[in-house]
């Protein structure tokens, strides 16, 4: 079971963010925005990581990991790692942003009053 | 410490990232509150999260200390983390301010 341990830690972070999607124009609701977004960033970091494990700058514990390997020599679930927390991040962003435009409309309201 | 060769590089993705906001992009993503407070949150989780993945007992990724420059806080996080994980997210956030939906239905690019 320790195998699944990095994929799990992944799975929880898509599960405590998907609520997220219900505020504003969502992230999963603009996958092409999303993916626009999150790709190019992914790409040039999962070069980063190749080049970090191919020096030895740090590496991964097959204890805690499934051993599907990805290229570059990358396990599959640090590639998932860059997909990932970025949709995370852009749920937050989106929902906090979206929050404060409400936030902001009604205060407008107000003063109108 | 005497590599640096997660150092250096992590300070240089910061720098790399303000300079594609404020030399090519400038979506104006840093003057957002949004921005902020989603900063906070993110890095708040990122503690959690990192530190599961760092932590030196059963750690899922392990660093060469000689590459870092040594210091592991909070839990075990190496403090390199925290400037891979800010230029990884605000480069995200940037690619997607770059797309915003205008009020008039434009798009901004």
């Amino acid at each position: 079971m320790d195998r699944w341990q990095y994929l799990t830690v992944l799975g929880a972070c898509l599960l405590i963010t998907a609520p997220l999607e219900l505020f504003g124009r969502g992230v999963y609701r603009q996958p092409g925005r999303a993916l626009a977004a999150i790709l190019p960033v992914a790409a040039v970091y999962l070069i980063w990581d190749g080049i970090a494990v191919a020096a030895h700058i740090w590496s991964f514990n097959p204890r805690y990991i499934l051993g599907v390997v990805a290229p570059g020599d990358l396990p599959a679930e640090e590639v998932l790692f860059f997909v990932v927390i970025p949709l995370c991040a852009l749920l937050t962003y989106s929902a906090v942003d979206s929050m404060l435009s409400v936030l902001r409309r009604r205060l407008a309201e107000v003063k109108r009053r | 410490m005497s590599g640096l060769g997660y150092t250096i590089p992590a300070v240089l993705a910061v720098v790399a990232v303000c300079a594609l906001e404020f030399g090519v992009l400038r979506t104006g993503l840093f003057r957002r509150p949004a921005y902020w407070i989603s900063m906070v949150i993110v890095i708040g989780f990122q503690i959690l999260v990192d530190g599961w993945l760092t932590k030196l007992s059963a750690p899922i990724v392990i660093y060469d200390d000689r590459q870092t420059i040594g210091i592991r806080f909070p839990f075990d996080i190496p403090f390199e983390d925290f400037f891979f994980g800010f230029a990884l997210v605000t480069a995200v956030l940037l690619l997607w301010e770059r797309r915003r939906h205008r009020p008039d239905g434009s798009e901004q690019l």
